[in-house]
């Protein structure tokens, strides 16, 4: 991006789709030109050279302008943003608190977490897992205090630790806790140096915040697309001077960042299990949640097999049941990643949410703000978007800060498609009516009942404001207590999403009732849904 | 005859029939003894490494051993052959005998080695050469032959003749003693029921193109009692072709089957793979034969008619979709990610 091109390819190269767009610099901006995503496995280049041959049917002179033709293809620069499998880390721990306390961290930390500890495991089974090809790096936890973790139990754990990582010297080891006491124990690297190591998952404030620093510094993957997609958060977040939350969802994690104009407001959590389909045999505790929000009838056997499916062949079936499958298997992931991440779920309602990630492929826009209005919740007024032609990792790519956001300045209106605003006042008292809605549009005003419990829509096509004046009978919780509140919204797919549901959202027990409410939901904003 | 290339902005996602000289992985632990070198030739049959079923921590010979001692520079992953009368060695009434395993860490002045009673013995499934050797992990080895993929296996690895039953009904119908050692290939999806028969008169393995999680689970969950309970078990897997769902096996795959019906195959799961010893009588594949992976269609095959771009599809759905003319003559249009080609 040093020289002064006039056509720009992005590529986002993810486990399971490739999304390619033309960028074209046109009366002296950026603009999205055309995008396209397709199943991964199709040739990158093929996909680019038929969008650039379309484009040249579509508007020959565009494309003379832009440079773009088949003699210009492989000279055009690119933004390429690749994501793959989280690395594997082996956790070895004097105790399961240790342990779990280890996994949690981890777990958000976009590593593949697998841990097992003294306090319940044989040491031949420690040295297994350690051991196993797949695993990138080791960590070998304890606690701060003595009390909790003798001395005994440390330096067992270390000379264990220390005779597995003198066979693979080239496997980043790392001691947290009092495992630092016991360095003397290791091999000493080119320079001198012991292992890194630093304070146990359960020091520091933020708990944990020590650790998570030394395992992002032996992330193998910090130059991979969901690393570009919070670096481009946090500078989409200073341009459009708003507070930003990005959520993703792809076959193989999720990523979930809060950014304000001044930065990251929380560590960005790289979540493995908020994966669309886990890899290995899905667990009764994820089909289950599948199911919970699946609004067809199946069996758990049923679920599992499709899940299965869903993770051999994540673009099969993509249509009529298997659509609502694989939205529900979205739905679920997106709830794992929020349940991953309270502290960010604790931060206050931001202004954008923006949706990311293969999950939303073929997902209708307004059935992809449903999905965020019915997990992501908090009391407040945000405005929901759709990096749709997945620009955001390719642009995080860039690695002049100034370039990105400059890119990201020009590119604003294009970036993301606007699925309108969800609005959720929490405390509502139960009744028949909550209070009024007045919606003052470009049209005019038109003015609702707000009924408890309910999903009221509003029609606001994308590219329209209106003000929405909210006169409750009782104090409501909008971010802070009110009964009067005048909040400006923006159009999108989706309109206006004035969600009085419950805060968090609870339903039925009944998987038959469930599935009719969320059928009924799914239905106002699905457009074709017919299975 | 359509082109199959360039179709759309979208491909129809292709799969190997055969994947030539093929490396697969067998995973071990610590305490199992690997009984091959790197760069070793090995032919199918021929024994890879101990594995041992109740591995246990043990007190093996002091750290500091007496130059010249069997237990001199010993380093962890090492193996350590004991030092009783099977180790070839001097017996030492010194001090008591150690058990042979493989050497893990050093704890107070002694070894502590990986070892165990039970042992069963992990054979190359195929012929090829040693690649990679890891004490405690695992043995790499590019294989001589071929290899046809398959989505996932459970079990394995194994080796047997490869004999064609059609259907599950043939499969109960035709499960004797002599069936013992094959390897079977299955038309249709089987259950759990059927595969522990199988099992039980001896058959090595099974090949079959869907299987559903309940019986995959069902089957690793026997296996783990079986390992428990330290019975001798005889080498068992099962190989997926296709996924969870019921299809019939694709026809060039079942041309190949015909091909290899009584020759020895193998089956291995690191990654999923039937393997075969060279030679092997590829069948030819039409280049606008295409399978219809998903959806009510799904097993169906035909011919690549053309690409009909973007359509809609139930639920609402736009994807890219494509003309097939089925073998019974109709034709359809299905969405490209829901077609399938072999390369």
């Amino acid at each position: 991006m040093t020289s002064d091109p006039r056509a720009l390819f992005t590529l986002d190269l993810g486990s399971a789709t490739s999304a390619v767009a033309v960028l074209g610099r046109i009366n002296r901006r950026w603009r999205l030109v055309v995008a396209e995503a397709a199943p991964a496995g199709s040739d990158p280049d093929d996909i680019l050279a038929s969008l650039v041959a379309r484009l040249v049917e579509v508007d020959a002179g565009l494309a003379a302008e832009l440079g773009l033709g088949p003699s210009s293809f492989a000279a055009t620069p690119r933004l390429v943003a690749r994501t793959t499998e989280s690395p594997r880390l082996a956790i070895l721990a004097t105790s399961e608190r240790e342990r779990a306390a280890v996994e949690r961290l981890a777990g958000t930390a976009g590593w593949r977490a697998n841990g097992l500890s003294l306090e319940a495991s044989e040491p031949v089974a420690l040295a297994r897992l350690a051991l196993e090809r797949d695993v990138a790096a080791v960590i070998l936890a304890a606690g701060e205090s003595p009390a909790l973790d003798p001395k005994p139990a440390v330096a067992a754990l270390a000379t264990l630790g220390a005779a597995l990582s003198g066979r693979d010297p080239t496997r980043p080891l790392v001691l947290a806790g009092l495992l630092r006491t016991e360095t003397g124990r290791f091999a000493t690297d080119a320079d001198g140096a012991p292992p890194p190591y630093g304070p146990a998952a359960t020091a520091g404030d933020p708990p944990g915040a020590g650790l998570r620093r030394l395992l992002d510094a032996i992330h193998p993957g910090s130059g991979d697309g969901r690393h570009a997609l919070v670096r481009a958060t946090t500078d989409l977040a200073t341009v459009l001077d708003r507070r930003v939350e990005l959520v993703e969802i792809g076959l193989t994690g999720g990523l979930r960042v809060l950014a304000a104009p001044d930065g990251l407001e929380a560590s960005p959590a790289f979540v493995e299990v908020a994966a669309l389909a886990p890899p290995g045999e899905p667990d009764d505790g994820l089909v289950d949640g599948v199911l919970a929000w699946s609004s067809i009838p199946l069996d758990r056997h049923r679920m599992r097999d499709r899940l299965r499916e869903l993770r051999l062949t994540p673009w099969g079936e993509a249509h009529g049941a298997g659509a609502v499958v694989r939205h529900a298997a979205a739905r679920a992931a997106l709830e794992r990643l929020v349940a991953a991440t309270p502290d960010i779920s604790g931060l206050p309602a931001p202004d954008l949410i923006v949706v990311a990630g293969g999950a939303w492929a073929v997902a209708p826009g307004p059935a992809i703000a449903l999905a965020l209005a019915d997990v992501v919740r908090r009391p407040g007024a945000s405005q929901l978007a759709w990096d749709h032609a997945r620009l955001l990792g390719p642009i995080g790519m860039i690695d002049d800060q100034v370039e990105r956001r400059a890119l990201l300045a020009e590119l604003a209106e294009d970036l993301l498609v606007p699925l309108g605003t969800v609005v959720t006042p929490a405390g509502l008292r139960a009744g028949k009516s909550a209070g009024r809605l007045v919606i003052h549009g470009e049209s005019g005003s038109s003015e609702i009942d707000l009924v408890p419990g309910g999903l009221q829509l509003v029609d606001l096509p994308p590219g329209q404001l209106g003000i929405a004046e909210f006169r409750f009978r009782d104090q409501v919780n909008l971010g802070s207590r009110a009964r009067h509140a005048r909040i400006e919204v923006g159009g999108g797919l989706g309109g206006l999403l004035v969600d009085l549901r419950d805060v968090p959202l609870r339903l039925p027990d009944r998987l038959d009732r469930r599935r009719a409410l969320l059928g009924a939901w799914q239905a106002a904003l699905w457009p074709g849904l017919d299975v | 005859m359509s082109e199959i290339e360039p179709m759309s902005v979208w491909a129809v996602p292709s799969r190997p029939l055969v994947i030539p000289a093929p490396t697969t992985w067998f995973e071990l632990g610590p305490g199992d003894r690997i009984l091959v070198g790197a760069g070793e030739p090995v032919t199918a049959g021929l024994s890879l490494a101990e594995r041992r079923r109740d591995p246990r921590l043990e007190v093996g010979p002091p750290t500091l051993a007496d130059p010249g001692d069997a237990a001199a520079g010993l380093s962890p992953g090492d193996w350590w052959a004991g030092d009783g009368h099977e180790s070839g060695a001097v017996l030492r009434r010194r001090r008591p005998r150690t058990a042979p395993g493989e050497v893990l860490m050093a704890e107070a002045g002694r070894w502590q080695v990986v070892s165990g009673e039970h042992t069963e013995l992990l054979e190359a499934p195929a012929a090829g050469i040693v690649r990679e050797v890891v004490p405690g992990r695992g043995i790499g080895i590019s294989l001589a032959g071929y290899g046809v993929p398959g989505a996932f296996a459970a079990g394995g690895p194994t080796r047997g003749r490869l004999e064609l039953v059609t259907g599950e009904a043939g499969l109960r119908g035709s499960l004797d003693v002599g069936r013992a050692g094959a390897i079977l290939v299955v038309g249709g999806r089987l259950d759990s029921e059927t595969i522990s028969r199988a099992r039980a008169m001896g058959v090595r393995g099974i090949v079959v193109p869907g299987l559903a999680g309940k019986d995959l689970r069902d089957l690793v969950a026997s296996e783990a009692r079986q390992r428990a309970s330290l019975q001798a078990l005889a080498p068992f897997a099962v190989l997926v072709l296709d996924g969870t769902f019921r299809r019939p096996i694709a026809t060039p795959l079942l041309v190949l089957f015909e091909r290899l019906d009584g020759r020895e195959v193998g089956i291995v799961s690191d990654p999923p793979l039937l393997v075969v010893d060279p030679p092997l009588d590829r069948p030819g594949v039409a280049p606008d034969w295409v399978r219809i992976r998903h959806g009510e269609l799904a097993g169906r095959e035909g011919r690549w008619r053309g690409s009909v771009g973007r359509r809609r599809f139930p639920a609402g759905v736009q994807l890219e979709a494509g003309t097939v003319e089925l073998d019974d003559g109709g034709i359809v249009i299905v969405p490209i990610p829901d077609l399938e080609r072999f390369s």
